[in-house]
């Protein structure tokens, strides 16, 4: 069991020390009760920390904050930032580490274990209530949780409305840390690549028509990539006409400039804009599941960094943010890489 | 005359291997059908899965990606980190849904005008029964 | 005008209207949004909100302005794409989101008046549907000058009285859809008016966010510019957008070019909603921008609803739909800013200068 006051403690002590700038964690909102992303400043305001499978947010994104904040700093402060992970968040840090994003020293982790739960989603509690509210969730049991609306309490299974990426999930302990809170329990997941292989099972035509009608859905808010801690580019490829224009740009210059995809919300440019996506991903993305539960139009975002996933495992050997010492996986080659699709 | 559907390719080829290979075919007269347009490029390496997914949004009905053989790279290893991105690319529009035939890489030096007939050709008639193009298309 | 219309009559009704483009909410997996409709009699008006406003219909996120074509040095061939005649009906608006186009309107239908957006306007019929219950916990309507059954902006206000609604027409659009239909609609009974007054009391009891003495807060925004109190707020933010891109009152757009071909060079002008949260807006050309921050972002978003807007309109930018509220995904409430902002008490309050 993770214990919140060892969490309270352990953050209190090191802003007493001032060992760390400020604290990122999680505590709950005014009006819900799920939590939100919280950062701490002051050892006594650590009463506020919150910690429970409503905890979803993948807290490495406000990593990249800082150092862009650090960067306009005239006299930066140059401790680390506390920030509290789970197991996927951690192999987030991992990923920005080794691509030299951020320094190891440039953070101090609390990481915390998931055991034998995850966290919730929100989609699929709001569809089994109802589309009722949830007043307070209670998370004692170990299978169930308690939700209260106002018909009253309701008994749910933790199988039904935890996020589907913890339910294939096999890192639900984190992999890098400076503390390590609760247990480190092996779990064997469902096959994380089921949902892939049904997709792949289908005819060209069909998988077309599922990708099409998912896309067309598509009204580039872009909130999948301001979510993902590793989509840290200071200019995307999909703005790419900004950071290049200068003063002195004529207009015919930027009539001429490349664009690789149009602004407008239509089928061709939005397929361009999440296949670069999901090929940017290759062997970064984490499963974290935020770009998919952030999609204001539930698209199943998840499914096309997965597929990538699964072939980077199985062409490659190759899995995201365990090793930050290892070299990015298209930054490198094997000689035997596999070939026999190339004439 | 038959109006035969003719495939449009787009075939990005190196330019120390198989964009010299593609000009010895020519030299040396060997006939292959008109349907590709060929963009010389510096290394295969360098062809990013922007540049396939542009020709496919342009109308492409196919694309080539022609490098040098490994270990014969002109740069060394840009070949190596291509043939890891295409595989990629190439798994993930199959995985949408694109026909996996109408991107092909292939490894062609510069002595290979034959072979790089051979890949037009084959890669022509692959296409023909697949008809155009549509999915990544650009529409109005 | 007030007609009573029974449940099992409703597709009968649309299905005179043939002559009309008819959108409807519809369900696809878990998200409602506003599409054509496809069969009149799987209309189903029972539902929460959609995700995006009516407002894609009258402002859609993407519409062409003129079509550009030179094919020869000097001929510039230059074709405007007029809005297409094409009358309209939205079905099951919800009195919020008509008051946010009458909120557009003074953007654009003022003393310049867009084309498009007129002409879309004037060809729509809006047939509202009162909210029982709020279509969201997050709904706030009653503070910014709403009500569950607003009549502002729609053409028909439809109430459901469970096996029958209660028609109000609203504007001559609203007669003329009525009209097609005469034989199908019934004279409201006493009984249906008090079930109406019953219905209406409820509604509004049941609206549960508020924002008591909401008066308070454009002036004092007016001293809270430079405040640090917009850096605290704006820590969790990702700036994704998704609040500026659903909101039903946000107008904000682009203006660029599509080349469809360099030669010969065609093209066309579009334009495209924008938002104030991504990064490119308002940077200069020297790659300077005035709002680098996040907090300058969430700044602007509160000052534009709260303060610019009501001082020159007199009137909030704000329908209260809570949408904003319900898919930011970390957690950033605007009721809940709007009630700090109120309470505020610091020493570093001043007007602003400028």
């Amino acid at each position: 069991m993770v214990n919140l006051q060892d969490l309270k403690k352990e953050v209190q002590k090191i802003l007493k020390e001032g060992k760390i700038k400020y604290f990122i964690g999680y505590e709950k909102r005014e009006d819900e009760p799920f939590a939100k992303p919280s950062f701490i400043k002051k050892p006594e305001d650590v009463e506020k920390l919150t910690w429970n499978p409503t905890c979803v947010h993948n807290l490495a994104r406000f990593l990249v904050f800082e150092k862009r904040r650090k960067a306009s700093e005239k006299e930066p402060d140059e401790r680390p930032v506390g920030i509290m992970v789970k197991g996927c968040d951690s192999r987030a840090i991992n990923v920005l580490i080794q691509e030299k994003f951020i320094n190891r020293e440039d953070v101090y982790i609390i990481g915390v274990s998931c055991e034998n739960t995850g966290v919730i989603d929100e989609k699929k509690l709001s569809k089994k209530l109802k589309n009722k509210q949830a007043q307070k969730i209670d998370f004692g049991e170990k299978d169930n949780f308690v939700v209260t609306t106002n018909d009253g309490k309701m008994k749910v299974p933790s199988k039904e409305i935890l996020a589907d990426n913890c339910l294939e999930c096999k890192t639900n302990y984190p992999v890098v840390y400076d503390v390590f809170l609760g247990e480190k329990i092996e779990r064997k997941p469902e096959d994380p690549f089921e949902s892939i292989k049904k997709i792949e099972s289908l005819s060209p035509k069909e998988k077309y028509n599922f990708w099409k009608e998912q896309i067309d859905k598509c009204i580039r808010c872009y909130a999948c990539r301001s979510v993902c801690p590793m989509c840290y580019c200071d200019e995307c490829v999909v703005d790419s006409i900004e950071l290049s224009v200068t003063a002195e740009t004529t207009a015919d210059e930027k009539a001429k400039k490349i664009i690789w995809t149009e602004k407008s919300p239509v089928s061709s440019e939005n397929f361009t804009y999440h296949l670069v996506r999901a090929i940017h991903m290759a062997g970064r993305c984490v499963d974290c599941g935020e770009c998919e539960r952030v999609c204001p139009v539930d698209i199943p975002i998840r499914l096309l960094n997965k597929k990538l996933e699964k072939e980077v495992v199985e062409l490659f050997d190759y899995e995201a943010g365990f090793d930050s010492d290892r070299p990015p996986l298209l930054s490198s080659f094997k000689e035997k890489d596999p070939q026999e699709f190339i004439r | 005359m038959s109006d035969q559907f003719e495939p449009k390719i787009v075939a990005f080829l190196c330019k120390w291997c198989s964009s010299a290979g593609s000009d010895l075919a020519g030299v040396s007269r060997m006939k292959y059908p008109p349907n590709v347009v060929p963009i010389t490029v510096m290394c295969s390496g360098s062809v990013s899965p922007l540049y396939i997914l542009s020709a496919f949004k342009r109308g492409a009905d196919g694309v080539l990606v022609s490098g040098c053989h490994p270990g014969d790279c002109h740069y060394i290893k840009g070949n190596y980190y291509a043939r890891r991105r295409i595989a990629l690319v190439k798994k993930i529009l199959e995985f949408i849904g694109l026909e996996p035939q109408r991107l092909q890489m292939s490894w062609i030096s510069a002595a290979e005008g034959s072979k790089y007939t051979e890949t037009i050709k084959d890669f022509v008639q692959e296409l023909k029964p697949l008809g155009p193009q549509t999915r990544l298309r650009r529409g109005k | 005008m007030d007609k009573i219309l029974k449940k099992n009559s409703l597709s009968q009704w649309i299905k005179k209207l043939e002559s009309y483009t008819i959108y409807a909410p519809v369900k696809k997996d878990q998200v409602w949004e506003y599409e054509i409709m496809e069969s009149p009699d799987n209309i189903e008006l029972d539902y929460p909100n959609t995700v995006l406003s009516p407002k894609k219909i009258i402002f859609p996120q993407r519409e062409v302005f003129l079509e550009f074509n030179r094919s020869d040095e000097n001929d510039l061939e230059i074709k405007e794409i007029l809005p297409e005649e094409k009358p309209t009906i939205v079905f099951g608006v919800r009195p919020c989101d008509a008051r946010a186009l009458t909120i557009t309107d003074k953007v654009f239908r003022s003393d310049i008046k867009d084309i498009y957006y007129s002409k879309k306007r004037e060809q729509t019929t809006l047939v509202g549907l009162a909210c029982n219950t709020p279509p969201s916990p997050h709904c706030f309507c009653t503070s910014v000058g709403g009500n569950p059954y607003s009549k502002e902006g729609l053409d028909i206000l439809m109430t459901d009285l469970g096996d029958r609604y209660y028609i109000e027409s609203i504007t001559e659009k609203g007669y003329k859809l009525i009209n097609s239909a005469k034989n199908l609609f019934t004279q409201p009974k006493t009984e249906d008016k008090k079930a109406l007054e019953k219905n209406r009391t409820e509604s509004k009891k049941k609206i549960q966010q508020q924002i008591k003495d909401i008066d308070k807060i454009p002036p004092k925004l007016n001293q809270m510019f430079d405040s640090p109190f917009w850096d605290e707020q704006s820590l969790g933010c990702i700036r994704c957008g998704i609040c500026t891109y659903i909101c039903p009152t946000c107008h904000c757009f682009d203006i660029s070019d599509e080349i469809t071909s360099t030669f010969p060079l065609q093209g066309k002008r579009i334009r495209t909603w924008d938002t104030c949260q991504f990064p490119s807006f308002t940077m200069h050309s020297s790659g300077h921008n005035p709002r680098p921050d996040r907090a300058s972002r969430l700044r602007q978003r509160v000052f534009h609803k709260f303060q610019y807007f009501v001082e020159r309109y007199q009137e909030y930018m704000c329908i209260g739909c809570g949408r904003c509220v319900d898919q930011c995904p970390v957690g950033i409430n605007i009721i809940e800013i709007l009630k700090k902002v109120r309470d505020y008490e610091s020493k570093s309050l001043h007007a602003k200068t400028s």
